[in-house]
């Protein structure tokens, strides 16, 4: 018998086509417990009787990269993904991956809930010159809240950091994510006493309490107008911060015997070998004043001084 | 200690410029290692006074002469004899010695175990090229295997030293290896081996590009620092890595830790036992 014909026997043909799933898409980076959300959620509405699909990707996800999951439930579901623009509620663990998956969040009726922690993702950083632009979003919160109606956005790893188990950020979300849908909350309590290691088991229940209480007494105004948090600090910011430090990179000519270790190991390629085979810093404004250079100069003929220029201020 | 944020590390308070540039050939990783040295005593706020380097023969020992602290330039092998015999004179003196592979495993091995042995409150830092590389490039206790010098004329055939687990075996306190591309790590390990109790033993991986990578085509110091790169794993990553790529990987961080009895205060301790009997 396949899988349609038993569906068939139990509920009417012409109800599966009304009553869809409900979409969660869960997103974050590596090693913030994408996967552990998803198969809490998977497996209670699964104990809750429903048909459940969860997919997932987590490929580069040990070094920190993209991971996304999918988890569809309802009466019936046929296919593992959620389409664009189908995702009932949107959770992000990392802000930037809450932005990235926006398309998917059905318009106008989709709930977004987002830790506003941000990762900077390495090729964000295509510049390391001290007061560079970041490639990462510009969006605060206050932007995104205003454009979504059903948004939720805290700070679920200071909540964690702040009843000491930094780790259990993801079960605030979890927490935040329970109010949002229809489940008994003693059944969110066991599954997570499940999935997480027995030691653990009191702090989580500690965090999903947290997570909920801050979803069940959210008030959007008030949000929105206190919003403190930290906030992806614009370009004209960064550069103000870093304009007072001054990196100037001194080269004794005298005791360099030309082994060119620095020039092979300099990251900006800012150094280079002059005729008289001494090392020769050809382009200043490259150097981020990383000290590499002077970390690995067996002849200690290169310093890196590095000044804070108060005035500036 | 390491977290008083102190002025900025100034490599030329604690070296005798006048003797600059020093003597050793270009891309030689004893110099690397004599910066990071200095950045540990900087950072543990050692005062030159109260610094003791003793050092013995060869490239190595030539390294300690650039310090400007109490140096002592000993005969060959002898190092940690000496310094033995200056610890226990002047307690109040942080002894630290500088030693090569060959003056400290080949001429002074014997030294080295009884050090281990006696558990001293010193440090030893040895300088681990590979080669003796002072007198022309002759085979040493860690020449790997099949690497030429001027004594193995058709390759290396004779066993490697592993110079970590013998102190470990010999009792040193503390045993470590970094290698001089890790320049941070290796700075931190020394400082964290100067800060213990007991005989602390550091193996610094260094390079000797002009005697021994030259005559074995490693190429300049650059690829010979990667290539030691390649061939070790930090010792915090267990076994991890090294199971399925690198079966014979060495290991780098902190090897071993004991708190066992530092030789002074075991000569007090029995000395009191006995006075009281």
């Amino acid at each position: 018998m396949t899988e349609r014909e038993t569906l068939k026997a139990d509920v009417p043909a012409e109800s599966l086509v009304h009553q869809r799933p409900t979409n969660v898409l869960v997103v974050g980076v590596g090693g913030q417990g994408v996967i552990m959300i998803s198969k809490v959620l998977a497996s209670l509405s699964k104990e809750l009787g429903h048909q459940v699909k969860q997919s997932e990707v987590h490929g580069m996800a040990k070094r920190g990269g993209a991971v996304f999951s999918h988890v569809r439930f309802g009466p019936a579901v046929f296919s593992p993904t959620i389409p664009e623009g189908e995702a009932d509620i949107l959770v992000a663990l990392e802000w930037a991956e809450g932005l990235r998956w926006l398309p998917h969040l059905k318009q106008d009726s989709g709930t977004f809930i987002a830790d506003t922690q941000q990762i900077v993702p390495p090729f964000a950083c295509r510049n390391r010159s001290r007061g560079a632009d970041l490639g990462y979003p510009r969006e605060t919160v206050p932007d995104v809240m205003e454009k979504i109606a059903n948004s939720f956005a805290l700070d679920a790893v200071g909540i964690a950091t702040e009843m000491g188990v930094a780790k259990a950020a993801n079960t605030v979300l979890l927490g935040t994510l329970s109010a949002a849908l229809d489940f008994p909350v003693e059944a969110w309590k066991s599954v997570i006493s499940e999935f997480v290691p027995p030691k653990t088991i009191e702090a989580n229940i500690r965090a999903f309490d947290a997570g909920r209480d801050w979803a069940l007494s959210f008030d959007r105004q008030t949000h929105l107008k206190d919003w403190t948090g930290r906030t992806v600090r614009s370009p004209a910011e960064v550069v103000d911060s870093a304009a007072g430090i001054t990196s100037t990179l001194e080269i004794t000519e005298e005791w360099c015997k030309g082994c060119d270790i620095c020039i092979k190991f300099c990251p900006e390629r800012c150094l280079a070998m002059d005729a008289r085979q001494i090392a020769i810093l050809v382009d200043p404004d490259r150097c981020t004043g990383c000290r590499i250079c002077e970390w690995l100069c067996p002849d200690l003929a290169i310093t890196v001084h590095t000044q804070t220029n108060t005035d500036s201020a | 200690m390491s977290d008083v944020a102190q002025s900025e590390f100034n490599i030329r308070k604690y070296i005798r410029e006048d003797l600059f540039p020093h003597f050793m050939c270009p891309g030689c990783g004893h110099g690397i290692a004599l910066r990071a040295l200095l950045n540990a005593v900087h950072n543990l706020g050692i005062d030159k006074n109260r610094l003791a380097i003793v050092s013995g023969i060869g490239c190595s020992g030539r390294v300690g002469a650039y310090i400007d602290a109490n140096t002592f330039h000993t005969t060959h092998g002898r190092p940690l004899a000496f310094a033995t015999g200056l610890k226990l004179a002047r307690p109040d003196l942080e002894v630290i010695v500088i030693t090569g592979d060959g003056d400290c495993l080949a001429i002074g091995g014997n030294h080295l175990i009884h050090a281990c042995r006696r558990n001293l409150n010193i440090t030893c830092l040895m300088l681990n090229n590979e080669v003796y590389g002072m007198t022309g490039g002759q085979v040493s206790p860690t020449t790997s295997t099949d690497r030429f010098t001027t004594t193995t004329q058709s390759g290396n055939y004779e066993p490697v030293f592993d110079a970590c687990k013998l102190a470990e075996g010999a009792g040193a306190a503390f045993v470590g290896r970094e290698m001089t591309l890790q320049t941070p790590a290796l700075r931190d390990l020394i400082m964290e081996a100067i800060a213990h109790e007991g005989f602390s033993f550091v193996e610094v991986l260094s390079d000797c590009t002009e005697v021994f990578g030259r005559k074995n085509d490693m190429g300049d110091s650059m690829e010979m620092v990667l290539a030691q790169k390649s061939g070790f794993r930090s010792n915090s990553y267990g076994t991890a890595v090294d199971e399925p790529f690198k079966p014979r990987g060495m290991k780098t961080g902190v090897l071993h830790r004991s708190e066992r009895l530092e030789y002074a205060a075991a000569y007090q301790q029995h000395h009191a036992e006995k006075s009281s009997t």
